[in-house]
């Protein structure tokens, strides 16, 4: 009697132990792997001490589940901020910061001159063509990525 | 007899059909500053060359530095072809902030050639008198303050990059971010035939 209500205890530990095992593998599988989110030409255009500047790259989502940008941040600078320039009538152009942007599942989107940008205010030092400078994108899922844009203009 | 007419009359008036008069600074004598500090008498400097011009503020980070980088392309190409007789300006709409040091830095910072380009800032009834005349709109918009209460202001503003003839007078507008270089170059030739 004693050795069957030893090995029912077994019985439910082990169900339990598996319960546990299925909601941690549940938990990981809701978590994107960095590798997910990849950022590839990053650059940046030169710029004064104290001057502003834009960084332009590429965001690709290569997972299957959306992830959000939601800051953009650098030791480099005073501020940092996500922008898009947007075009109004008669060749006019303004400038706004973007809280989030989503990027989906199987996708990219692209930073680039005259649109999304991560704008720099207030840069540390001078940054000429050839240097490096240093950031960070805040992503929901992916957490914080570092990277590096190198400094130049288009040619 | 009417085809010979025709090609007179093309020649005389085709060029101006093409680049029609959109305003006249000829008259005009604006007293400004370029990144050297030095006294720029505008247009009377650049009378009897090709003018291409462009309206910027030195704190914008992707539209201006974009129509900038658009004209040091277009200097590279002529220069390139051997087209001489062209100056370049990129006159500050953001006087109060853009001093001939700011203008100077924004060049060096991007190694410009400046042997014909001349950063133009001035007092602000000068710089609006030819904004204006110029057909640009610039407006403060957002201000950012530093930690040091260093105060800036973006600016909603045309982006543009404007074609003068030797005589000042404005011929032709471009949209300075997403100009089409060979576009620019082949109209310099053309007036400059002309």
């Amino acid at each position: 009697m004693r050795k069957h209500i030893c090995l029912k205890w077994i019985f439910l530990l082990s169900i339990i132990a598996l319960i546990d095992a299925g909601s941690k593998a549940q938990a990981q599988s809701n978590t994107v792997p960095k590798k997910q989110i990849t950022i590839n030409n990053a650059w940046i255009r030169p710029s004064v001490k104290d001057g502003n500047t834009a960084i332009y790259f590429t965001i690709s989502n290569t997972g299957d589940k959306p992830d959000t940008l939601i800051d953009a941040q650098s030791n480099r600078a005073e501020i940092v901020e996500v922008h898009e320039s947007y075009q109004m009538p008669n060749d006019r152009i303004g400038m706004r910061q973007v809280k989030s942007i989503v990027i989906n599942p199987k996708s990219k989107i692209e930073f680039k001159p005259g649109g999304y940008h991560v704008m720099v205010l207030g840069v540390y030092k001078d940054y000429k063509i050839g240097d490096e400078f240093n950031f960070v994108l805040v992503f929901k899922r992916a957490g914080k990525l570092k990277l590096q844009a190198a400094v130049k203009d288009l040619n | 007899m009417r085809k010979a007419f025709l090609i007179i009359f093309v020649f005389l008036f085709g060029c101006r059909d093409k680049f029609p008069v959109l305003e006249d600074f000829s008259k005009d004598h604006f007293h400004l500053k370029n990144q050297n500090n030095q006294e720029i008498l505008f247009p009377d400097f650049a009378k009897g060359n090709i003018v291409l011009v462009n309206y910027i503020f030195t704190n914008c980070p992707d539209i201006c530095p974009l129509s900038t980088n658009n004209l040091r392309l277009i200097q590279r190409r002529l220069k390139d072809e051997k087209i001489k007789d062209v100056y370049f300006i990129s006159l500050s709409f953001d006087p109060e902030n853009d001093t001939p040091e700011a203008l100077s830095k924004f060049a060096e910072i991007r190694n410009l050639d400046l042997s014909n380009w001349q950063f133009l800032t001035g007092n602000k009834p000068a710089i609006d008198s030819i904004i204006k005349k110029a057909n640009v709109i610039a407006a403060k918009s957002d201000s950012t303050i530093f930690k040091n209460g260093r105060k800036i202001f973006s600016f909603i503003h045309t982006d543009r990059i404007q074609l003068i003839d030797a005589l000042s007078q404005i011929r032709k507008n471009y949209k300075g971010s997403t100009a089409n270089i060979d576009e620019i170059v082949t109209d310099v030739k053309s007036l400059q035939k002309n």
